[in-house]
């Protein structure tokens, strides 16, 4: 479903991204492991074609995320890191918009609207300006705009940063319900308990690398032999230093 | 507890100057912040850039152009108020007072003051700081200082940096310093002289800035905001009119009668400080300001402590905000179809603006004043004479109205999405697509003032005469034009991302696209039809390339380090024609300076340098840039290219010949054709030009790369048409219906093949078929 083939990026002689090929195959569960800086939310905005690939291509459902920007969101619902909305606009108005630039039509994208508002908690807070939203909500919100026309791909930038214990597990939740409908999810994080409980398929990035790919039962038992997948994330991070 | 010493907290002077140090810091970022980057920078992975040394040149360098110029205004304000309230007899009309003012100078001047006092505080409280979402307030108060001394703090770092205080006060005083003898001291006694003021406005500022962060909401701060800009700016408008060569008649009247009691004010004292006659006197002045000023700063201290009674908390928050009672559509209640008016991005735009007044002050109240002030202040408009304006001055207005309303509006589309610009990368529409909508809704809404003020001038003048409609059509097709123009601009111009307010322009785009503007109103003053034709051709055309420049770096748009691929484009087309005519005029007044007179040969070669120089130095910057999409003479099917040629030519040179037949019968433009006849005839060189070197040069150019660039944007028809136009508008007029007809077929031969030769075997025959014709008539 989500193609990289050598995709590589650098900002004049950094390089953000060593050239990377990977697949993640239809419904599976992809958790994007890394440090900061490591170059997750680089390889996001590729797919996303908010950055522009140095080399190679990230292809989804066959399509190029570059050449094809556009057609390629059709398939595609997308949560940045941290979310920012238009002032002046209410919570509901922008995800009946986002409905709408999707092409629903308006009562159909009134009535997802409403009931994603419900699913994820955000019915009371509707009318307000989301602007004035807290970190929590705005998350919320973006996940429901990644949601509204319920697309085959999900790609998420630390989905659950900056949530408490309950917005988050409702999150994780919504993406588990997700994932068990066929949607295919790749999702960025550092908190390594959800990684492992979420994902069926860990990618370890280091210093724009791929230094670590498998299941997290996998990686436990290759890496660490039987340790934990913290231990496994402190030592492919620490030999890629080393190296 | 255990540990160290505590630290201790800063002591009360200390405070005041760490705030007033970390607002100066603050100013001087956004000074520096607004000058130092470099025009078409990208931006770098690095949060802050680096350091850059004289940065504080050019700010100083501002600054002191805007102190000389409030001077010069405060100048002839003081010679104006002199004349119409001294009169003096016999003066020069130049005359500034001198000495001890009269009563009736020391109530004008009172009132000037007064009018600069309201700017002082309202330009103050006009800034973005009242609208912006957090309260530097509210993190001041954790600092270890007690309420009355961190007020006393702000008070002071308010009042010493107040630019905008500063830059109306400053000048006003020196040159009322300066009148009362103080000469070259003046600035320092100004200087001193109008820190009561400025702290009396900064406790105005902040007992208003207080007040409503506690009581209003973020969104109906921006409202206020707005309405504030507006009315800082009427008021400047009122002082600087004082100051202008013939000053507004009404506001000459309030200085004339302005009251005793004002002059007992601080403003009025601050004159008759400066202005006594001896020590004694001045010094009582000086007391009694004193005590008026610390009067209101205790009542004012004392009314801020009430406001604060409770804690620093803005009503913005978002419990407060928070509707009551939620608005909820259950599953079944589906919302009424409705009649709906443009696209989804139309009607969120026409949300945003109208939720928004700040954004729709700025965009469609500000233009009006603005145009309307200009032309006040030039005394343009006077109600006798209204009647009486030309019909290209009229125009003139109706266009500068709309071409600001799209810079207020078009130019920032992107910017007017700010953070928010994400979500259009999550939607599976193009970005341009986005824009193009944008720009087609602020054509429209920009059309509205031009349509107005036409209206308006029917109304007035009684009548509509056929100059005025044909004015009307112009303005009425350069609003799309410019629209087109501002969005395209906007995309190099805004930097959506910025943080600071202040930075999301950069403003040589500004000022390109008001000299681009300001270029349009020739189609409105120049004398001959055809003229108007090639500005409002050539604007077109620039519409079209700056948008294809803008639609290739869309993609782009968000990225740090990567570019567009070079590709040829209709804006390379534009630089390679004014490169062309540019070369060309400089040979030919270089053979004109050698020789005094300019032969046949002269011509030839001066057109041959010119069409070489540009085919070299473009294949040049082509191949250095490895520039994709290069237009080639030759290639596979040159055979096919050569009967295309020919086919192409001949087809243009029949219709050449039928419109010179034509021309003959109807014996117009006879002259001309005598004229063109003799020369040819006396002059071997150029049919050679003719014939070999303009198919050439001028083929790469407006096939190869205007053409071409078009192509990349249209389909066929349209870019034939478009190129062929812009090749007939720089042909003289009597050959302009041929040449277009020369330029449609040279397109479809060029489109064809893919090949230059094709079109260029086309020109060359139709040349050498006209000029035969012409020389045997």
């Amino acid at each position: 479903m989500i193609d990289f083939l050598e995709l590589s990026k650098s900002y004049g002689t950094f390089r953000a991204l060593a050239p990377l090929t990977l697949t993640v195959p239809r419904g599976e569960m992809f958790g994007f492991l890394g440090p900061n800086g490591a170059g997750k939310t680089t390889t996001i905005r590729m797919m996303m074609s908010i950055l522009v690939p140095s080399g190679g291509t990230v292809r989804i459902a066959g399509l190029d995320c570059h050449r094809d920007a556009a057609e390629v969101k059709r398939h595609v619902g997308y949560l940045p890191d941290s979310p920012i909305f238009y002032d002046y606009l209410r919570g509901r108005e922008i995800l009946q918009f986002i409905g709408e630039m999707h092409g629903l039509a308006r009562t159909e994208a009134s009535l997802r609207t409403e009931r994603l508002m419900s699913e994820l908690g955000l019915d009371q807070v509707g009318e307000e300006f989301a602007v004035n939203y807290s970190m929590g909500m705005k998350k919320k919100l973006g996940l429901a705009c990644a949601l509204i026309h319920e697309p085959s791909v999900l790609i998420l930038d630390e989905p659950t940063n900056g949530l408490d214990p309950r917005a988050s597990r409702d999150v994780q939740l919504r993406l588990r319900k997700s994932a068990d409908q066929g949607t295919t999810i790749f999702l960025s994080t550092h908190i390594l308990d959800m990684a492992e409980r979420l994902c069926s398929r860990i990618g370890i990035i280091h210093h724009g690398e791929l230094v670590a790919t498998g299941s997290p039962q996998e990686l436990k038992e290759n890496v660490t032999s039987g340790g934990t997948l913290e231990e496994v994330f402190l030592a492919v991070t620490a030999e890629a230093e080393n190296t | 507890m255990t540990g160290g010493p505590e630290a201790s907290a800063a002591s009360g002077s200390r405070a005041v100057w760490l705030l007033t140090h970390l607002r100066l810091q603050r100013l001087a970022n956004q000074m520096t912040l607004v000058y130092s980057r470099r025009v078409g920078a990208r931006r770098g992975r690095t949060a802050t850039a680096a350091k850059k040394r004289n940065r504080w040149v050019v700010s100083a360098i501002v600054v002191f152009f805007m102190l000389f110029l409030y001077g010069n205004i405060a100048r002839q304000g003081m010679v104006n108020l002199h004349r119409a309230l001294d009169h003096p007899i016999g003066a020069s009309p130049f005359a500034m007072p001198s000495g001890d003012l009269s009563e009736a100078m020391t109530r004008g001047l009172a009132m000037e003051w007064s009018l600069l006092f309201v700017v002082a505080i309202l330009g103050a409280l006009a800034t973005r700081e009242l609208s912006q979402p957090d309260w530097d307030l509210e993190w001041l108060v954790t600092l270890p200082l007690r309420m009355p001394l961190l007020m006393w703090s702000r008070l002071m770092e308010r009042t010493i940096a107040n630019p905008i205080g500063l830059l109306t006060l400053l000048p006003a005083g020196t040159l009322t310093a300066w009148t009362s003898g103080y000469r070259w001291t003046a600035p320092l006694v100004a200087a001193v002289a109008i820190i009561p003021l400025l702290l009396l406005a900064a406790l105005f500022r902040t007992l208003i800035d207080t007040g409503l962060r506690m009581s209003l909401a973020p969104s109906k701060l921006r409202n206020l905001q707005a309405v504030l800009s507006v009315l800082s700016i009427l008021v400047l408008y009122l002082v600087i009119s004082i100051g202008l060569p013939q000053p507004l008649t009404f506001v000459m009247n309030w200085a004339r009668h302005f009251p005793a009691w004002g002059c007992w004010l601080p403003p009025g004292l601050v004159v008759k400080t400066m202005n006594s006659t001896d020590v004694s006197t001045g010094v009582q002045f000086a007391l009694l300001l004193i005590l008026e000023v610390g009067i209101a700063v205790w009542i004012g201290l004392t009314v801020l402590s009430f406001q604060l009674r409770n804690g620093v908390v803005a009503a913005g928050s978002r419990e407060t905000g928070r509707s009551a009672v939620p608005v909820r559509v259950s599953e079944t209640h589906h919302p009424r179809p409705v009649f709906l008016l443009g696209t989804v991005v139309q009607r969120r735009e026409l949300r945003l603006l109208g939720r928004d007044r700040s954004f729709l002050v700025q965009t469609l109240v500000l233009p009006v004043i603005i145009v309307f002030s200009q032309i006040v202040f030039q005394g343009r408009l006077h109600s006798s004479t209204v009647a009486g304006i030309s019909n290209a001055t009229i125009a003139s207005i109706a266009f500068a109205i709309a071409a600001y309303t799209l810079m207020m509006s078009a130019f920032q589309t992107l910017n007017s999405e700010g953070g928010a610009l994400w979500l259009l990368f999550t939607v599976p529409r193009s970005l341009e697509s986005v824009l193009r909508e944008k720009a087609r809704l602020w054509a429209v809404l920009a059309l509205a003032y031009p349509l107005i003020v036409f209206i308006v001038a029917v109304i007035v003048k009684r009548h509509a005469d056929i100059e005025l409609v044909g004015f009307a059509a112009i303005v009425l097709l350069g609003v799309p034009i410019y629209a087109a123009i501002a969005v395209a601009l906007g995309v190099f111009g805004c930097d959506p991302l910025a943080q600071e307010v202040r930075t999301k322009l950069r403003p040589t785009y500004v000022y390109l696209y008001m000299m681009l503007a300001g270029l349009y109103t020739y189609a409105i003053f120049a004398s001959e039809w055809w003229q108007k034709i090639v500005v409002i051709v050539l604007s077109g055309l620039l519409s079209v390339a700056l948008w294809q420049k803008a639609r290739d770096e869309l993609p782009y748009l968000l990225d740090p380090a990567a570019s567009p691929p070079a590709r040829v484009s209709t804006s390379d087309g534009i630089i390679a024609a004014m490169l062309f005519f540019v070369v060309q005029g400089i040979t030919l007044a270089i053979f004109m300076a050698v020789t005094h007179h300019i032969a046949g040969n002269a011509i030839v070669t001066g057109y041959s340098i010119a069409g070489a120089t540009t085919f070299a130095l473009f294949r040049l910057v082509y191949w250095r840039s490895k520039t994709v999409g290069i237009p080639r003479i030759f290639g596979p099917g040159t055979l096919k290219a050569i009967g295309w040629g020919i086919g192409a030519g001949l087809v243009a040179a029949s219709a050449g010949a039928a419109y010179l037949f034509a021309l003959r019968r109807l014996d117009l433009l006879q002259d001309v054709m005598r004229e063109s006849a003799r020369e040819l005839s006396a002059n071997i060189w150029i049919p050679l030009l003719a014939v070999v070197a303009a198919p050439i040069f001028e083929e790469f150019i407006f096939r190869g790369l205007i053409f071409g660039g078009l192509r990349r944007s249209f389909d066929a028809l349209p870019a034939i048409v478009a190129s062929a136009a812009v090749f007939a508008i720089v042909h003289p007029p009597a050959s302009m219906i041929p040449v277009f007809g020369l330029g449609v077929c040279a397109a479809l031969a060029f489109d064809r093949t893919k090949m230059l030769l094709a079109p260029m075997i086309a020109h060359g025959i139709y040349n050498a078929v006209v000029l035969a014709l012409q020389t045997r008539m």
